[in-house]
């Protein structure tokens, strides 16, 4: 067996454990070297499994979804579990259904101006698709109340509610620039509809 | 049944997700329960992206399909009844979902070559191991990864099949459709490729020690 020929039998034996490789191998430094570094690679890539972490985004996606199709149900909560600061919903009372609500309303009227096919948005219209007032409710309220209910979760709503206001910005600006734009009136209503499930997941955290 | 076993049973809402066993958030995420999906993403997530991201490449790519992934398992985990364990399930359909990305952009999962032959630009070179930037010691876990990233996607797939994730040969013909000659013959020349990108990797480094 020469070293071509040995290099080809790794892929079948890769341990170089066959007669002919064993006397081979005992005859040649460049091949014995060759088998020891292969080896190092095998023992080394066990340690790219689960090496890395994905971003805080991945499961906030995950769980928006989870959500939008219904896979996650209410579950009975713990009344017992009270956390010092004032609940979102104690503070808010009726009013915490106000985003979801207002999504909703944005949605609503999204499809009514795509069922009327209108040439161009009247003023009145571009004032709807603006953003609404929240009433008050804002994202330090959001963040302050996944804060009191989840702390380890704060960090990953503060890095959501970023992510959905840039597209709710980005989205805006394109209405803005073009109010018959019919691709960014329904980015901006499903932004709309994610910072409203954003609100809607914090509400349940309690 | 102990007084901690009693507790479990009578007040299992209370339980944290990060408590949760993995047989109890199971049964938890079947009825729905949002912190049972959390507590199984957070136990598997690294395995499964690091998966995605060592078979892509690409961390926008390996984001979507950690998530897709984990969708799919969601969806389908009221069928789960326990006869295989669960992370196989979910690394078995975490390498699905990743090989059928990879298909629809049309990138090989493995070579179509199927001998264990080497074509002529595989075929072993007989100057190897001639330069004297010895693979010595350890290899640096992120110097590996970028070579990882470097090779050609079908050697990378049975790269990381086999040798990171610990799949047989005759899984991973299973899995991405070619013959177990095949997958031993691209893992070979994987793992030959590793060792230039690795060396060469040394080499410039070594240069640019010598130059400063």
């Amino acid at each position: 067996m020469n070293c071509v020929e040995l290099q080809q039998s790794l892929a079948e034996v890769e341990d170089g454990s066959t007669l002919e490789q064993r006397a081979h191998l005992r005859a040649c430094p460049k091949c014995s070297a060759l088998l020891k570094e292969l080896s190092l690679i095998v023992a080394s890539a066990g340690e790219l499994q689960a090496s890395d972490e994905p971003s805080p985004r991945v499961w906030n996606s995950i769980e928006i979804a989870l959500r939008r199709e219904g896979l996650i149900r209410p579950q009975r909560t713990n009344h017992n579990q009270r956390t010092p600061l004032p609940s979102f919903s104690a503070r808010w009372g009726a009013a915490r259904w106000l985003v979801p609500a207002a999504a909703m309303l944005l949605l609503a009227v999204g499809i009514y101006e795509r069922r009327q096919s209108l040439p161009a948005p009247t003023h009145e219209e571009a004032a709807v698709l603006t953003p609404v007032n929240l009433s008050g409710l804002n994202d330090d309220d959001l963040i302050q109340e996944v804060a009191a209910s989840a702390p380890a979760m704060q960090g990953q709503y503060e890095e959501n509610l970023r992510r959905v206001n840039e597209s709710i910005r980005d989205a805006q600006s394109l209405v803005n620039e073009n109010p018959n734009d019919e691709d960014a009136r329904r980015s901006l209503m499903d932004a709309y509809q994610q910072k409203s499930m954003l609100f809607e997941m914090a509400m349940d955290r309690q | 049944m102990s007084a901690a076993g009693k507790d479990e049973l009578t007040e299992p809402r209370q339980k944290k997700a990060t408590e949760l066993s993995e047989a109890e958030a199971i049964e938890r995420a079947k009825l729905g329960d949002a912190e049972a999906f959390q507590a199984l993403y957070d136990k598997h997530k690294r395995r499964v992206y690091s998966l995605c991201l060592r078979m892509t490449a690409n961390t926008a790519e390996a984001e979507d399909l950690a998530q897709e992934a984990f969708l799919q398992l969601y969806r389908k985990i009221g069928t789960f009844r326990g006869e295989s364990a669960f992370s196989t399930w979910l690394h078995r359909l975490s390498v699905n979902v990743v090989l059928m990305h990879l298909r629809k952009k049309s990138l090989p999962v493995v070579s179509l070559e199927e001998s264990t032959q080497g074509t002529e630009d595989d075929s072993p070179k007989k100057d190897f191991g001639a330069d004297d930037t010895a693979l010595a010691g350890s290899i640096d876990r992120l110097q590996l990864q970028r070579a990882v990233d470097d090779l050609p996607p079908g050697y990378r797939t049975i790269f990381v099949l086999h040798d990171v994730e610990g799949y047989e040969h005759n899984e991973i013909a299973g899995l991405v459709g070619c013959s177990i000659g095949n997958s031993k013959s691209q893992l070979h020349k994987a793992r030959m490729k590793l060792r230039d990108l690795l060396k060469m990797n040394r080499a410039e480094k070594a240069g640019k020690s010598r130059v400063g």
